[in-house]
């Protein structure tokens, strides 16, 4: 590509540019995976808002809403480097299979905890 | 709750006799040689109307003793000793006092002579006169000496005696009360009347003289006592008396200066029955307590509970010789205390259950160790003392209150991650895996 | 007993024969500033008692007068007393006043060093003073003089046991406040707000369609529904269960779970390595 004459199109030109290979190097099972990612991201977001501007007074409550959302974000994005058939080379005893069943396992216990505490 | 009738049946089985006084009706009369039996006989033939049983002895006599190894063997004892400058070796100041402690009643009568007594009356925090000083009084005017005194009975400490009784005659010491709210004056002096050794007029100059000695001073005026009770926290009462005479039978029946019996029948009368725990004798039967809702009481409470506590009370009839239910006491008061009291409210009669008061509170959110404690001290009644331990512990794990409208978006956000996770898993379980897919939005299988 | 009431019959006998009645001549009161000025001067009559005294904090009181029995002939009396007496709380307090053999007696009350048979006064309150006279050979003689107000002095000392005897103030405990919470419309809105980013997600998983052609499959299905249960079986917890009850159904479920898992998932990998 040409270099730019302005430095805005540029930084744009970057995103679009990133966006534009994530969109094409990226498989739709990741994709997927993706989208929780994202929507547990936002769902955090909001609760925390609430937590803040409200009130925080079942304090469990916000803690276990908010630790439902972080740690399924963890486990999840760790399932998805896992995963990644990019990162083979890292994960090589630890077949996909098994990624998924660590991450269900670690999901079930993560709910129970939640779930106690939620109040 | 059947602690309430077993306590009342034992004590029916106990006494047989229908004894008058709540603590026994054996009583001992030490009565010096000097006076005769048969000058007091209205009164001791009284008491033994009543149904007690009076053993009289010398104050030389060895037997029978008041305590004999160490146990009261009487249960009331009447000092008219007041003359009397030595005792057998039974009778100290130390063991009089030590028998208070066994619950037994004494009733000791003074006079203007020093005696080993007078030792005795500072440890009932009263004060005597200096020796050889009677109480005098010039008014109203009288053909009697000085020293022979009708005195009008005020109701210094109520219900004790009698009201409105005629004036008593009195012949003997008064005494000053020390600063001691456990002292329980029954009468005071006139306000005229005044302690003197004096006989004449010309002893005017020594009256005003004794007024400028250090300590007490004059002796005069109506704060001065004449017969004053001592009611301890054991239970035990003693009365001190100024001066014998006013049991005699000489003074049951003189005739006041204003025309009248007098009222030493009645006066000596309700004197006795209140030294010998017939009259205002309390006790407390029972407390418990529960949560509001339950019979049973707890063995654990938690903060914030509501706690009811309830008492039953009962009052000595001495003419039935029973213990019955009391509902009379209007501003009884429960503490709620660790350390300090944290909650103290009125304990008020329940109407329609006689004898039994209750009060609801909730229980303070600190959590330790709390004593329900009941102490009711009021001047001529039985003190009332009742300390129950209980533990307040603070609300378990799924105590606190759940579901709260506050925390919907935290229950919304928690299910909502459950539901994601399942249908993230079904996608994922149900999709193809990566190796045909490297490229593109959709692809088919194979 | 008997012989001391014995000896004092002679001595009645006489009393009687002189009872006669005994009155004061010219008793007047004077108050006196520290200073010496005279600030209040008046007799004292037996009829009619004189409007309420007031003394400061250094003034002088002086009562003065004599006793006369009935031919006006001075005469010492064994009682001369004054009595001062507050009639609202009951203190009292008796001061005795030196007479003279001819009968005159003089009486000073000194603010400045009062003595300690004075009770303790309110500045609300007056006392009430009288004066008592007493003989054995006259009739005795009581007489109201005049109510005084004094300064306010220290109250009697009281024993500390004392408060114990009455009705005590009550206590209340107080409580921390129950805890506010907000307004259910504020706490719905966000409720809505945590349920917005499913929106997103259906959205988004809209636009990439991932395929899902096994989903019906045998080997996945019991997969899916026994964790589909698991979750179910969390949320009962949430709502009803105990903690033993949840970890007893869990450990029950695990099984199947277990199994239907291990199927699943090396039927994946089979495919997975079928595929390659």
């Amino acid at each position: 590509m040409a270099p730019s004459k302005t430095s805005q199109p540029t930084q744009s030109n970057a995103v679009l540019s990133l966006w534009k290979a994530y969109n094409e190097n990226t498989s739709t099972r990741l994709k997927s995976v993706d989208a929780f990612l994202v929507f547990l991201m936002l769902s955090g977001i909001a609760q925390f808002l609430y937590c803040i501007l409200v009130t925080n007074y079942p304090f469990n409550a916000f803690l276990a809403g908010f630790a439902s959302c972080v740690g399924q974000f963890v486990l999840t994005a760790s399932l998805r480097a896992q995963v990644n058939p990019q990162n083979r080379s890292e994960f090589k005893e630890v077949s996909p299979e098994r990624a998924f069943a660590d991450f269900a396992l670690g999901s079930i216990v993560l709910h129970f905890f939640v779930y106690n505490f939620l109040g | 709750m059947w602690a309430r009738w077993i306590v009342p049946a034992l004590l029916g089985l106990v006494s047989f006799v229908t004894a008058k006084s709540s603590s026994g009706n054996s009583v001992l009369v030490i009565l010096e040689p000097k006076l005769d039996k048969d000058n007091f006989s209205k009164f001791f033939s009284g008491l033994e109307e009543k149904g007690y049983e009076l053993t009289f002895r010398a104050p030389k006599d060895t037997k029978p003793a008041i305590l004999e190894y160490d146990y009261a063997q009487f249960s009331h004892v009447i000092m008219f000793a007041p003359e009397t400058k030595s005792f057998s070796s039974d009778i100290t100041p130390q063991s009089l006092v030590s028998l208070l402690s066994k619950n037994t009643n004494l009733l000791i009568a003074l006079s203007p002579k020093q005696t080993p007594v007078y030792t005795l009356a500072s440890e009932f925090s009263l004060t005597l006169p200096p020796p050889g000083t009677p109480l005098i009084s010039h008014f109203p005017q009288r053909d009697d000496p000085a020293t022979v005194i009708p005195v009008p009975v005020r109701p210094v400490t109520p219900n004790v005696v009698s009201s409105k009784l005629a004036p008593v005659w009195f012949s003997g010491i008064p005494f000053a009360y020390q600063n001691n709210p456990l002292l329980v004056p029954i009468l005071n002096a006139p306000a005229e009347s005044f302690a003197s050794d004096g006989e004449t007029d010309s002893g005017a100059d020594a009256v005003v003289d004794a007024a400028d000695k250090g300590g007490e001073g004059l002796w005069a005026g109506s704060q001065m006592g004449l017969v004053a009770g001592f009611q301890p926290v054991g239970g035990a009462r003693a009365t001190w008396v100024g001066g014998v005479e006013m049991f005699s039978d000489e003074f049951f029946q003189k005739e006041l200066p204003g025309g009248g019996k007098p009222g030493n029948e009645q006066f000596a009368a309700d004197v006795a029955a209140w030294t010998f725990q017939e009259s205002l004798v309390l006790r407390i039967d029972s407390v418990e307590h529960h949560r509001v809702n339950e019979t049973v009481p707890g063995q654990v409470y938690t903060t914030n509970d509501q706690l009811v506590f309830s008492a039953y009370l009962s009052k000595y009839n001495p003419v039935s010789s029973a213990w019955e239910p009391f509902s009379g006491i209007q501003d009884m008061q429960l503490e709620f205390t660790m350390l300090d009291p944290h909650i103290r409210t009125a304990l008020p009669p329940v109407r329609g259950t006689p004898g039994k008061y209750s009060v609801t509170f909730r229980a303070p959110d600190r959590h330790g160790v709390f004593k329900f404690i009941i102490d009711y001290k009021r001047k001529g009644l039985t003190h009332l003392h009742s300390s129950t331990v209980v533990p307040l512990v603070p609300p378990r794990h799924d105590g606190y209150p759940r579901f709260l409208s506050a925390a919907w978006p935290y229950y919304v956000g928690a299910i909502s991650t459950s539901v994601g996770f399942l249908l993230f898993s079904a996608l994922w379980l149900a999709g193809d895996d990566r190796a045909g897919s490297a490229k593109g939005k959709t692809t088919k299988t194979e | 007993m008997r012989s001391f009431l014995a000896c004092l019959l002679p001595l009645l006998a006489i009393g009687n024969v002189y009872a006669s009645a005994l009155t004061l001549q010219s008793p007047r009161f004077t108050i006196s500033a520290s200073d010496a000025t005279q600030l209040r001067s008046e007799p004292l009559s037996t009829t009619k008692k004189p409007s309420a005294l007031t003394l400061g904090a250094k003034d002088v009181l002086k009562v003065t007068f004599q006793v006369v029995e009935e031919e006006g002939k001075g005469v010492q009396p064994h009682q001369t007393f004054l009595r001062f007496y507050d009639e609202v709380s009951g203190e009292e307090g008796i001061q005795p006043v030196r007479v003279t053999a001819g009968g005159k007696a003089k009486f000073e009350l000194n603010m400045a060093k009062p003595p300690a048979s004075l009770p303790p006064t309110t500045a609300s309150d007056p006392l009430k003073v009288e004066l008592i006279i007493g003989s054995f050979v006259h009739s005795p003689l009581k007489m109201d003089l005049f109510d005084l107000f004094l300064p306010a002095s220290q109250p009697a000392p009281q024993h500390p046991d004392e408060p114990s005897f009455h009705v005590r103030s009550e206590i209340h405990h107080t409580f921390q406040p129950d805890p506010k919470l907000p307004p259910k419309f504020i706490s719905a809105v966000f409720a809505a707000l945590v349920l917005a980013p499913w929106v997103v997600l259906l959205g988004l998983w809209g636009f990439i369609s991932p395929s899902v052609p096994h989903l019906l499959s045998p080997s996945i299905l019991p997969f899916i529904a026994t964790l589909g249960a698991f979750e179910g079986l969390l949320f009962w917890y949430w709502v009803d269960l105990k903690l033993g009850q949840v970890l007893l159904y869990g450990a029950i479920l695990s099984i199947p779970t277990l199994i239907a898992g291990n199927q699943a998932l090396s039927t994946m990998g089979k495919w997975r390595a079928g595929r390659k």
